[in-house]
This record gives C-alpha cells, structure tokens and sequence, in this order.
C-alpha cells in the first residue's frame, strides 16, 4: 500500500538492497530557489556596488561575475560533498543521481544548461508542469542529466518508553502487529493523551483489554510494545 | 528469540565503527586531529557489506523505524562513498582535448552538417537580400540599432565592433562571453523540444548575423566589418554550429527513441553530448577573448587580421577533421 501512495524512489543496490531516495517536490524546490535566487542577487548587488567604486575594468568583473552565477553557481555547490546550493541546504535538499550516488559533474553541467528549456514559455513553466506531472518530481534537465532532488530528513529519534513496564502479549503477535505496536510506541510522546487513549483503546486486544479504554489500558499496550521491542 | 533491543545490542558496535570510519572519511582533517589514522577501504566495504545483511533482516522483520533509519542512512553513506567516480583530473584533460571533442564531433557530423546548414542558408540568403536591398535590415531590428551597427563599424570609430564610450577591451569580453554563451546555450537547450528550437535558434541567429553582414557592406563598411570578424568566428561560429547540433541529437534521440524507452534515450544523447558543450564552453571563451582583444585592434592592417583569420579556421577545421585519429 505504502508504495501506491508514496512518491518514495527505491534504487537496488549490488549488494541486494534497496536505497529509498524521497524526491522533493515543486513546494520545497520553489523556497530553495527563492533563496538562492536572493543570494545570488545579493552577491550582484555587492558586485555593482564594488565597480561602481572602481570604474572602468569594475564592469567587465560585474559582468563576468553575472555570467559566472548564472552557469557556474549551482554547478559549483552541486559538485561539493553536500551537493547542494545553499538555498538546497537550508531547506534539507540534495541533488544526487536517481542510482542514489553523488552527482557527477556531466550530470550538474546538463542539468543546469537545460535550465534554458525548463524556464520555457515564461517562469519556469515547462519546470513546473513536468514536477507536477512526474511522480518524481524532475524537471527536464534533471530527466536529461538522470538527477533527482531528494530530501534529506533529519535522523528519526530512538524510542524512549522509560517508565513503561514490559507486560507479555496474551496471544501470539504477527509481524505486522509488532510493527504497528512499535510504530505507535515511537509515537506515543507526540500525541495528546486523549489521542493515544483512543489508539490504545483500538490495540487493546493485545494485552487482553478487549473493549476497554483508559490510562491504564495504554499502559499496558505501550508495555506490550516494550515487550516486544525487546524490554523483558 | 530475536527481538530488537536484542538485534541493536549484537550489532550496534560494528555499525557505530562503520558511522565512523564513514565520518572520518568524509572529513579526515577531523579524523587526523582526533588521532585517527584513515580507514582502510578493505576494512569499510567489509563493515559496509554487514551492514546491508542487517538493514535487509531489520527490514524483512518490520523491526523499530528508527533502527531502518539509522542502518539505510549508514549503507546510502557508505554505497556512495564505495561507487564514487571521481573523474576529474589533467590526464582527463588531455585526453579530452586530444580524442574526446573533436572524435565526438567526428561521431556527430550529420547533426554537425544540418546544424551548420540551418545557421548558414539563412545567413548567406538574407545577408545577399539585405545587401541588394538595405532598407529591408529594418524588417529585422529597429532603425535606432541598424544606425548603431553603423557607428560601430564605421571607419572614423576609434576601435571596431562596438561604440566606445567608457568602456574597456575587458568589459567588451565579458559582455561577448555572456551574449555568445547564451546564444550557444539557447540552441542547445532548444533541443529538448523535438530539435525545433535548436533550429529555430540556429535559423534566427544565422539571418540576423547575414543581415547585418549585408547591411554593413551595402554601406560600404566591408573594409572594417570583415577584418573584425573573420578571426573569431573561427571560434565563434564553429561554437554555435556545435552546440546546436547538440540540441539536434537531443531533440532526434526524443523523435527516434530506436529501441530504447524514449526516456533511456534522452539520458543517453545528453551524457554523449555534454563532451561537445564542454568542448562549445571553451571555444566561446577563446572567441569572447580574441573578439575582445585582437578582433577590435584598429592599428592592425586588414591583411594581418586575414591571415590570422585563415590560420585559425584551418586550425579549427583541422583539428575537428584530424585531431585524434591515430591511437597513441
């Protein structure tokens, strides 16, 4: 089910398992560019402000720095270890190749060349219409230079069920409910407590609350999942 | 039994040595402050390959989401760290200078040939057009630009090719660099639609240099227009002509997929031809060089700025004829 409704890139690896690689949408892509975009005019701004100051050869550096931000800015950021402009960054985005692997520099030169065509009709147009299209989110030049924007999401906290007693499951638990009782376990310090009564009210069964909801009847299912994750 | 406190407590000292060594990796300055000595490749790919055998058991048994987490973080680290190309280097330099570009053109010579049609029937019919009948340059810019093309070249102007205000050779070379790289890049990307607009662009840049070619020598310019431009078009031209045939496999691969997906095949002619734009990138930084700082040279005499308009043609044409034939 997951993989119907998610737009979660799965690459095999040689060694038999998969990378799953979480393309970045039209909404993420837009802040990051917006940024960049600042920063790069920024840069222009400090550049004009210099060569107004020195004169004559301070305009052939301004627009020698226009070309140079225009070309060579992302291709620049994209070819170092965290292969995003700064913008990318902010907002937890990378590009890499849609193998998973670090962007090659033929693959940010492309890339960024066939911006010429991605800002076609007017503002990006053809960009936008093929990430709203594409399940993955490419637009033309990411589709030549077989890139992706992926999202880089911060590392999921461990789960802490400190004062939870582990309390034996009264019948057997298939995989799939040791996982869903985990999952919920990771949750519980994030819902209200209403909330995570109404959950546990609905796992009851495990620990034998059949029908019964309440504090206590949480405490008990978060101790099965303590159980099960391993807590004796 | 297997639970999975009981899995991470086996493990999680050979995935913590992996987290390390894939640290130190990425940043061995660090890794040599804290005394560390540089992780042995044999040492990671085995730790790497445990790795794998856990985060596929961890999978298969629906184990904690953040113990996925931390096992698919480590593996993608290491997998990229493992599979890295890192073809960057002046022996790859070399090599693509003396074999890569010029057999790439080689290898794309009918695209190369329709490009180069597309820019140059256009740009002689109308030039002859323009030249036979001035009046019609104005069906191609405005009245204030064609007086401005005049000033530039006029034989009274100080240097050829612009009006000197208070600019310098160097603001010229930037300002040729931005325009010709933009043009080069628009015939290029063009491509992505079908080819058309690669030979849109092609079609439109080769009328609007003939007509302003006829219009000049219909003044009675051709002494100072010629002189200026016949050295770095060598350079310029050639570009412009390469980049778009560029465009043209891109927008051919998409048209005639053969037997791939139309999309392995798009992949595949942007890889091939990404040689020839490194190659294109290069020629416009000669040409916006020579363009800003010998084309523009008044004090020279028309016969030294044709021979070394010849040269450099033959040059060029050589080098894209025979450079890296032979094996060696």
């Amino acid at each position: 089910m997951r993989r119907v409704l998610d737009t979660v890139v799965s690459v095999e690896t040689p060694e038999g398992i998969l990378l799953e690689l979480r393309p970045a949408g039209l909404t993420a892509r837009a802040y990051a560019f917006t940024l960049d975009w600042l920063i790069r005019l920024a840069v222009m701004y400090a550049g004009l402000m210099l060569s107004a100051f020195i004169g004559g050869i301070g305009i052939a550096f301004l627009l020698i720095l226009f070309f140079a931000l225009e070309l060579f800015y992302p291709v620049v950021f994209e070819l170092t270890s965290s292969g995003a402009t700064p913008g990318k960054r902010v907002f937890g985005l990378k590009v890499v190749m849609d193998n998973g692997l670090p962007i090659t520099p033929a693959a940010s030169v492309i890339r960024n060349l066939l911006r010429a065509a991605d800002f076609l009709p007017f503002g990006y147009g053809f960009a936008i219409t093929s990430m709203l299209l594409r399940h993955d989110s490419k637009r033309l030049g990411d589709i030549a230079a077989a890139t992706l924007v992926v999202h880089e999401p911060p590392a999921i906290p461990k789960i802490v069920l400190s004062q939870v007693a582990a309390v034996a499951p009264v019948t057997p638990l298939a995989r799939e409910d040791q996982a869903a009782l985990i999952a919920f376990a990771a949750r519980a310090y994030v819902l209200t407590p209403e909330r995570l009564d109404e959950l546990a009210a609905l796992a009851a069964p495990v620990s034998g609350d059949a029908g019964r909801s309440g504090d206590d009847v949480t405490r008990r299912v978060l101790g099965v999942a303590q159980w099960v994750l391993g807590q004796r | 039994m297997m639970t999975p406190l009981l899995f991470e407590q086996l493990y999680h000292r050979e995935w913590s040595e992996l987290e390390l060594n894939l640290n130190d990796i990425a940043d061995p300055k660090g890794a040599a402050t804290a005394g560390r000595t540089p992780p042995s490749g044999e040492h990671v790919a085995g730790l790497y390959r445990r790795a794998c055998d856990h985060l596929a058991l961890a999978r298969a048994r629906s184990y904690p989401a953040y113990m996925i987490d931390r096992l698919e973080r480590m593996t993608s680290q290491a997998h990229q760290v493992i599979y890295y190309r890192r073809d960057f280097g002046l022996a790859q330099l070399r090599q693509f200078i003396g074999r890569q570009f010029p057999s790439s053109v080689r290898r794309h010579a009918p695209y190369v040939a329709v490009a180069a049609a597309t820019f140059l029937v256009p740009c002689v019919a109308i030039g002859l057009l323009v030249h036979w009948r001035p009046e019609l340059i104005l069906s191609v810019v405005g009245s204030e630009t064609a007086d401005s093309f005049e000033q530039m070249y006029s034989t009274s102007a100080e240097s050829i090719g612009r009006v000197r205000n208070a600019s310098t050779d160097w603001v010229m070379f930037g300002y040729y660099i931005r325009n010709n790289i933009s043009i080069a890049f628009q015939c290029f990307a063009g491509g992505l639609f079908a080819g058309l607009g690669s030979l849109f662009f092609l079609g439109y840049n080769g009328a609007f240099s003939g007509a302003l070619a006829g219009y000049l020598t219909a003044r009675g310019l051709s002494s100072t227009f010629f002189p200026f431009v016949a050295t770095h078009s060598a350079f310029e031209l050639t570009a412009i002509i390469l980049s778009g045939a560029a465009g043209l496999r891109i927008g051919h691969a998409l048209v005639a997929p053969r037997r791939l997906r139309r999309i392995d095949s798009l992949v595949e002619a942007a890889r091939d031809t990404v040689v020839l734009l490194y190659g294109v990138t290069a020629m416009l930084f000669v040409a916006a060089v020579i363009e800003a700082f010998w084309s523009s040279a008044k004090w020279f005499p028309a016969t030294v700025k044709y021979t070394s308009a010849a040269i450099c043609w033959t040059a060029v044409l050589d080098y894209f004829l025979r450079q890296g034939r032979r094996a060696s």
